[in-house]
């Protein structure tokens, strides 16, 4: 091939090209999503972190969507498939709007579960919203995402919910039970330098310096597994060391470390730490949005099904909110249905009946719905446990 | 090579080595000494049709591989109207750019930077800065990329300073660091002595859309869909990037370049400006990739230190080296490779597809269409089906799983594959493990024994992608991509269109 | 004063981790002259052996057999099983490179790095391993042991020291006491002068890697007896145990052990004394510093470039 069989390659491509994009913008298919029919199966897509570093945290909540979608549907006539839409960690939070992009383009979904990570919600929630696209994260507990004035959240005020309260509900509790109930008058909080914990630690932090707490604020990044200088850094008087990770058994070694360290402080964790089977030091304290999951009412048939399809799996926290977040799913899609006729005509009307979905005997106790204010469950509160000698959870406040 | 020197350029040397021109359709080359340069032909040159199709490739001049890259751009909005399929083509070019950008560090400089990542994070922060609310800058994106593609070029130029006395492994690792430092830095930067610069691991969020002459365009459809506008901005700033790029290697820089990576020494003693060099091949590299994270920044508007990790800076690594370090078409194709892949690894049907399909042409590739080729394949579908059966009448469970994911293919496996409802937790390491160990001895193997271990290997090869690999399509991503990167540079280090490297001997 | 005590006992811990490690790339850097990227994973491979076998064996808290003999096993397992690794990945992904240029091994290398680091993760997931060193024998390791002053030292660090400082003497002994370790300073020295010594350069090279391996395996063991372990942490740690190599002076056992230490106690003080926060920066910038102005390190030989 020469030069002029190069060029003419190059014209024709060149006109190929020409007719091709302006045949493209003029079919713009993909802005005429067709109505979806309640007969047919619905896909929830589920955005959370399938593989890499967060994967057992995701596949936790995917197992739960699918119980969820397995057992609620017959009751609502509905025929729902939960599709997992993977967001690894190691790929950024931009990750989730480049996932979103796949949901949004298929007109059999009508919500969205996810994105499981604040800011997965932070990058994606835009998209979803211009969609129409209810979307419910079970696990984003950012502040600022639903939060505050709605000019200032940074998810959309419209279609974004979280069944999960934020940061500035559990730090507080956290920081005042350590206050009023553990006397609390130095206290070490360690972050790892990821929203979650920075979130949180930040959240706890204000409300113990409020109340003239000594605090110690120690900060390290995610890689560190060997804590024991931080550990040296906690004050030998302090009472308490917040610990809010991900990770439980980071919160495992660093109470063995504090106890290799002669240090006396209670280890207080956070509901990302809340996993009897790796965080199990006697003495130390987590909060969790739920009380006891097993002991609420209706709930060991929930458990015991869901085992039956995961032999393997252990019961965590994060997989029972999003058993409730897929389930107001299902039920403002079968209200839309009925609204429509049989047929849900855009998906905006999904979230037209989001609010008014009451959930009694919740899966996480009580009955369930979003507050007027904000897209917030009513009252969102947080239950502290503390690790019982044998290694089981008590709840204490 | 044609689009690499002028004609002006070689003339004169034409009428030195007449005889040898005349033997040969490849005329000599400025600055390479011939045998030299012909020991390269006859060590890279390969025959058959991928040797005759690759010097076809080798011919087609450079403005012809652009048109066609820009058309094929183009045409995506035409073939499909999935967002999330005109969303990967705007992120395949933005691997183009990336990997054009790297081309010239590792390519032309012969600097190994493993710091690149880190000033696409630049580039993508420092727009996320320039035009958002975080310092309440709004500035207009006709000034803000420039400004931007500026401060990529600084500090590649202050990175590149080591650059100066260290080489190869050494400055591989302070760049290291350096990208180690860059994620510290964005992680803690929301409290430098108080006052917050990148809001930490929160991000800076609520970016601005890129804005010409007042003129915004909106990141998504009204429905919330990619807006295609993106992929036209992206392919017209790659157009331009890579049309510089090759005026730069054209010019008196690039073939200095070159003679740089070659030989260092010798191109100082012929009086080269060997470090001033270097830090240009650094600064540049880093200007196209704070270019391409303005790219980033605007349309997924928001920036987080987690979107730029290791696992970034091995797949442009991959693009530039499977495509060819040194040839800007290489690389381009490179990143569209293995973009595609990462894409279509994501879906387990698809994987499949891509499994077998690889597999067939790989041994089609070694054994041409010989006797060889039908008894290894003969022998593989009866040891298939015979340890199926055995399995089978072992345990029912052994064979009676369902093959992840959907695909066409699905179905065919499931008869072939041995797949078993529940794996055993020593099941995925001992066949992987396995598999790993037959494939290495493959490579010490020939004759009949080869063909003889060759059978059970592609059978095991088929039960591990089926029932361990399939599964996870992130971590088999990167497995495959460590896969690629040695085994180019073990079998063909100047990857699929790179230059012929000459070795000094 | 205690304070300063518990963290030269951190350093301490630390650091002899780290020279262990940055022994094996001081060992293949002097030989190869190659930056071996890979070392990194090979220690978290070496963790994760050691993890299969205490399962083999019965786990933390009812192992089969008595708790000196459960960490001798899966510290020689974990050795065992490393060094093969070491020995395939110098066959297969160097040694068809070894003249090739520099850059060529060295990618080669990063594509052994990332394949070692996603395959663990694909075969046993992300989680986080832990070998719960804490229920061993009822607690003894962490709560048996002496004091210093206020400071309590217990026996799981003692005998995680003592182990790395063991298995140093013993590399020390190999390599300059006997007639490979002796042929390994040569080649070291000069690759083509010792070939044409009658020197198999193939041998010591193989040697290099099952020594720096096995060294690899057991630091990884050793680590993961005090903390959890997961796929990609190898890149942390081959990061760290470089930095000790080159500051010791890249090709210089004595070096290693002391860039080791020295990486330790700097990473233990300027997180005791200056931050915590930006504890890493600061030392990443240290590390910087020294390449530029010692690259050399602190008992190597500068590199003078031979034409």
């Amino acid at each position: 091939m020469n030069k002029r069989g190069g060029l003419v390659i190059a014209l024709v491509a060149l006109v190929a090209a020409t007719l091709a994009s302006t045949a493209g913008a003029g079919s713009s298919a993909a802005e005429r999503l067709t109505a979806v029919n309640c007969s047919g199966t619905i896909k929830l897509p589920l955005l959370t972190p399938l593989t890499g570093g967060g994967g057992p945290i995701g596949n936790e909540q995917l197992s739960w969507a699918k119980y969820a979608a397995k057992t609620l549907g017959p009751k609502l006539k509905l025929k729902v498939q939960i599709v997992g839409g993977d967001t690894p960690v190691e790929k950024g939070p931009g990750e989730a709007q480049k996932v979103a992009q796949k949901f949004i383009s298929d007109s059999q979904v009508a919500a969205v579960l996810g994105p499981a990570t604040s800011g997965g919600v932070a990058s994606a929630s835009k998209s979803l919203a211009k969609a129409g696209l209810l979307h419910i994260s079970p696990s984003a507990t950012d502040s600022s995402l639903a939060a505050g004035p709605k000019a200032k959240r940074t998810a959309s005020p419209v279609a974004f919910f979280r069944v999960v309260g934020g940061d500035y509900v559990q730090g507080p509790t956290d920081a005042n039970y350590m206050v009023s109930k553990l006397k609390a008058k130095k206290v070490a909080i360690v972050d790892f330098q990821e929203p979650y914990s920075v979130g949180l630690a930040n959240a706890a932090q204000a409300v113990l310096k409020g109340k003239g707490v000594d605090v110690t604020r120690l900060s390290t990044s995610v890689d560190t597994t060997d804590y024991s200088s931080l550990v040296t850094k906690v004050p030998n008087d302090a009472n308490v060391v917040f610990f809010p990770t991900q990770q439980p058994e980071d919160a495992q070694t660093f109470g063995q470390q504090l106890l290799e360290q002669g240090k006396r402080a209670t280890m207080f964790g956070a509901d990302g730490t809340n996993n009897p089977a790796a965080f199990k030091l006697p003495g130390s304290y987590v909060s969790n949005f739920a009380p006891d999951i097993s002991g609420i009412k209706g709930n060991k048939a929930r458990i015991a099904g869901w085992q039956k399809d995961n032999p393997k799996a252990s019961l965590g926290s994060f997989g029972p909110p999003t058993y409730l977040a897929t389930q107001v799913e299902m039920m403002a899609i079968a209200k839309a249905c009925k609204a429509g006729g049989g047929s849900i005509k855009n998906r905006a009307s999904v979230l037209k009946y989001v609010r008014g979905i009451v959930v009694p005997n919740s899966i996480l106790g009580g009955t369930f719905r979003f507050s007027k204010s904000n897209n917030e469950p009513v009252n969102p509160k947080f239950y502290i446990f503390q690790i019982q000698k044998n290694g089981s959870y008590k709840l204490v406040n | 090579m044609s689009g690499h020197f002028d004609d002006e350029l070689t003339r004169p040397l034409e009428g030195a080595s007449e005889a040898s021109s005349a033997e040969g359709s490849t005329s000599p080359e400025v600055g390479r000494d011939e045998w030299v340069a012909r020991h390269g032909e006859r060590v890279t040159h390969r025959s058959g049709l991928l040797g005759t199709l690759e010097a076809r490739f080798r011919t087609v001049p450079w403005w012809a591989w652009l048109t066609l890259l820009v058309a094929a751009a183009c045409l995506v909005p035409a073939v499909t109207d999935s967002g999330y399929v005109r969303r990967v083509a705007f992120d395949t070019v933005v691997f183009m750019l990336l990997a054009l950008g790297l081309n010239i560090v590792v390519g032309w400089g012969g600097l190994l930077d493993l710091g690149y990542v880190a000033f696409f994070g630049i580039g993508a922060y420092a727009y996320a800065m320039l035009a958002s609310d975080q310092f309440d800058l709004h500035l207009p994106s006709i000034v803000a990329i420039p400004l931007v593609a500026l401060i990529g070029f600084v500090a590649g130029w202050l990175v590149g300073l080591p650059s100066r006395r260290l080489t190869g492994d050494y400055l591989a690792i302070v760049t290291l660091f350096f990208f180690q430092i860059f994620l510290t830095f964005t992680n803690n930067g929301d409290d430098v002595f108080g006052h917050s610069l990148t809001n930490g691991p929160n991000g800076i969020l609520n970016v601005d859309e890129l804005s010409f002459f007042g003129w915004s365009l909106p990141t998504t459809t009204s429905q919330g869909q990619f807006a295609i506008a993106y992929l036209y901005v992206a392919v017209v700033l790659f157009a331009i990037v890579y049309v510089a790029l090759r005026l730069l290697d054209d010019s008196r820089t690039g073939r200095a370049w070159r003679s740089l990576r070659e030989d260092p020494l010798a191109a100082e003693l012929m009086g080269m400006p060997v470090n001033w060099l270097k830090l240009l091949a650094f600064a540049s590299g880093a200007s196209v990739a704070a270019l391409t994270g303005t790219l980033q920044a605007s349309l997924v508007g928001s920036v987080f230190p987690q979107d730029f990790a290791f696992p970034l800076l091995i797949t442009v690594y991959t693009m530039v080296i499977l495509g060819g370090a040194g040839s800007q078409a290489g690389v381009v194709i490179g990143a569209i490779l293995i973009s595609v892949l990462l894409e279509v690894l994501r879906d387990p049907g698809d994987s499949r597809g891509l499994f077998y399909v690889l597999v067939l042409l790989g041994l089609v590739g070694i054994f041409r269409l010989s006797r060889q080729l039908a008894v290894v394949l003969g022998a593989t579908v009866v040891l298939g089906f015979v340890a199926r059966a055995v399995a089978g009448a072992i345990d029912d469970r052994w064979t009676a799983g369902v093959p992840g994911g959907g695909g066409r293919l699905a179905g065919w496996a499931s008869d072939w594959v041995i797949v078993p409802t529940q794996l055993a937790g020593w099941i995925p390491p001992v066949t992987y493990i396995g598999l790993i160990a037959l494939l290495l001895s493959l490579t010490l193997l020939n004759g009949w024994v080869r063909i003889a271990v060759l059978v059970p290997t592609l059978y095991l090869a088929a039960f591990v992608w089926e029932n361990v690999m399939l599964a996870k399509p992130e971590p088999t991503r990167y497995v495959v991509l460590g896969a690629i990167l040695v085994a180019v540079m073990i079998v063909r280090p100047n990857g699929l269109l790179g230059e012929r490297r000459v070795e000094i001997v | 004063m205690d304070t300063f005590i518990q963290l030269t006992l951190n350093g301490l811990t630390l650091g002899s981790i780290y020279a262990l490690i940055a022994l094996g790339y001081t060992l293949v850097y002097g030989i190869l002259k190659l930056l071996n990227f890979a070392h990194g994973d090979v220690v978290t491979v070496g963790a994760f052996i050691g993890f299969g076998m205490l399962q083999l064996l019965g786990g933390s808290t009812d192992p089969a057999v008595p708790i000196w003999l459960l960490l001798l096993l899966i510290t020689a397992t974990a050795m065992a099983g490393c060094a093969a690794l070491g020995v395939a990945i110098e066959r297969f992904a160097y040694r068809p490179l070894r003249d090739a240029p520099r850059i060529a091994p060295l990618i080669s290398a990063l594509g052994v790095s990332f394949f070692l680091a996603y395959s663990l993760q694909l075969l046993f997931g992300s989680e986080q391993r832990d070998y719960d060193a804490f229920s061993m024998a009822g607690g003894a390791l962490f709560f048996k042991g002496f004091s210093i002053g206020a400071v309590h030292i217990p026996l799981l660090r003692i005998v995680v020291i003592c182990a790395a400082f063991a298995l140093m003497v013993v590399l020390w002994f190999l390599v300059n006491k006997t007639r490979t370790g002796k042929a390994m300073k040569a080649t070291s020295f000069d690759r083509e002068a010792a070939a044409m010594m009658g020197i198999d350069v193939d041998r010591v090279i193989v040697f290099a890697f099952v020594l720096g391996s096995a060294l690899a395996g057991a630091a990884g063991v050793l680590s993961a007896l005090r903390v959890p372990t997961y796929p990609s942490a190898g890149f942390v740690v081959g990061l760290k145990g470089f930095t000790a190599a080159v500051i010791g002076g890249i090709g210089s056992v004595p070096g290693a052990m002391a860039g080791g230490l020295i990486l330790g106690f700097a990473e233990a003080y300027t997180q005791g004394y200056v931050s915590t926060k930006w504890s890493d920066l600061a030392v990443f910038v240290i590390l910087i510093l020294f390449m530029l102005f010692r690259p050399q390190g602190l008992f190597g030989r500068p590199d003078i470039t031979k034409v």
